[in-house]
């Protein structure tokens, strides 16, 4: 029968673990990588956007009604998405660790919630509003591609809608079991 | 480019073990996970060094850093698949008198049962901090922390003798 105290000496009996002696230098490094990673993401961003922009213009969608709507809904509705990521990404990096533990977690409850609200609410807005779009370009897409082509397009778009949802469904419950382990 | 930091290192050496330790009660007694979450605790120690007041001694902010991030890496997956694994090569039960080891195994264990905010205070009681300081770096009153130190300790024991909370 072990009493709390005997619990504790084992606790404390624990051999030391090795302090890496590149341990510093390994922490600078990394947070040199963080900064390079989070420059990266944001030229790619910055590209996606470009490029769509640039498309836009490019088939002179502007001259084109149908099409200029459903372009930018798939554009406006990506833009979206894409700063609400940044935005959360931004959040949580901003909630400081260094607060006591009840203020920290009720603010990771709360990064949490608005999380749960975003998959909720604004996703399956942004989703269906990205399928509005698309459909709206499809006669236009009919009328200047081959057959096969045509196909091809809403094909692989109806396999990524589904990919993406997966995706995003996978990442929704990831959260919401975070949200539930935090609570408990 | 990062600013040289001079007292890093020596924060740094100082307070290793005991945030090791502490990692190492979040993740089941896995070194490596444990060593994984103490560089992420540093990394938060080296951005916010700046923005250290004083206020509270060095070891205490840095004890809240690291029961804040062993509670963040909730959302890592590389932790739950790793922390599952760990539960089930751990799930090997000794007969009769168990090891040293496995003692330690089964305290871990049962602080897994924990719920969070007592796992924290429980693995800070384990390493000796003052109850007031645990208050101050769990954010509850001293009272409220002696109560569940109290509880928690009885739990953590029943826990440990036979298998379960």
């Amino acid at each position: 029968m072990e009493a709390f105290e005997d619990l504790k000496s084992q606790w404390e009996g624990q051999s030391p673990s090795e302090i890496p002696e590149d341990g510093v230098q390994k922490i600078i490094e990394k947070m040199k990588g963080i900064k390079g990673k989070q420059r990266s993401t944001n030229i790619i961003l910055a590209l996606t956007v470009m490029v769509l922009v640039g498309f836009f213009f490019y088939i002179s969608a502007y001259q084109f009604q149908t099409v200029m709507i459903g372009l930018l809904l798939m554009i406006v509705t990506l833009i979206v998405r894409i700063v609400i990521e940044l935005a959360s990404i931004n959040t949580i990096n901003k909630i400081d660790a260094s607060k006591d533990a009840t203020n920290f977690k009720t603010r990771l409850m709360k990064y949490y919630n608005n999380r749960v609200r975003v998959h909720y609410i604004f996703t399956p807005i942004i989703i269906l509003l990205y399928c509005i779009g698309f459909v709206m370009l499809l006669p236009s897409f009919k009328e200047n591609l081959s057959a096969g082509f045509y196909t091809y397009i809403w094909v692989s778009s109806i396999v990524l809608l589904i990919v993406f949802g997966l995706l995003i469904g996978n990442q929704a419950k990831k959260e919401l079991h975070t949200l539930r382990e935090l609570k408990s | 480019m990062q600013e040289y930091k001079p007292n890093f290192e020596k924060i740094y050496q100082e307070n290793y073990q005991r945030v090791i330790r502490i990692c190492m009660g979040y993740v089941k007694g896995d070194e490596d996970l444990a060593k994984d979450l103490t560089q992420e605790v540093f990394i938060k120690v080296w951005r916010q060094l700046n923005s250290f007041r004083n206020e509270s001694s060095i070891s205490t902010w840095i004890y809240r850093i690291t029961v804040n991030t062993c509670l963040l890496q909730l959302r890592n997956k590389k932790f739950l698949k790793r922390a599952d694994a760990i539960e089930r090569l751990t799930e090997v039960e000794e007969e009769g008198h168990p090891s040293k080891e496995n003692q330690l195994k089964q305290m871990y264990k049962c602080i897994d049962k924990l719920s969070k905010d007592n796992k924290g205070i429980i693995l800070l009681e384990l390493e000796g901090l003052p109850q007031k300081e645990i208050a101050e770096i769990m954010g509850l009153s001293h009272e409220a922390v002696r109560v569940r130190v109290h509880r928690i300790k009885n739990s953590l024991t029943k826990c440990v003798n036979n298998g379960s909370i």
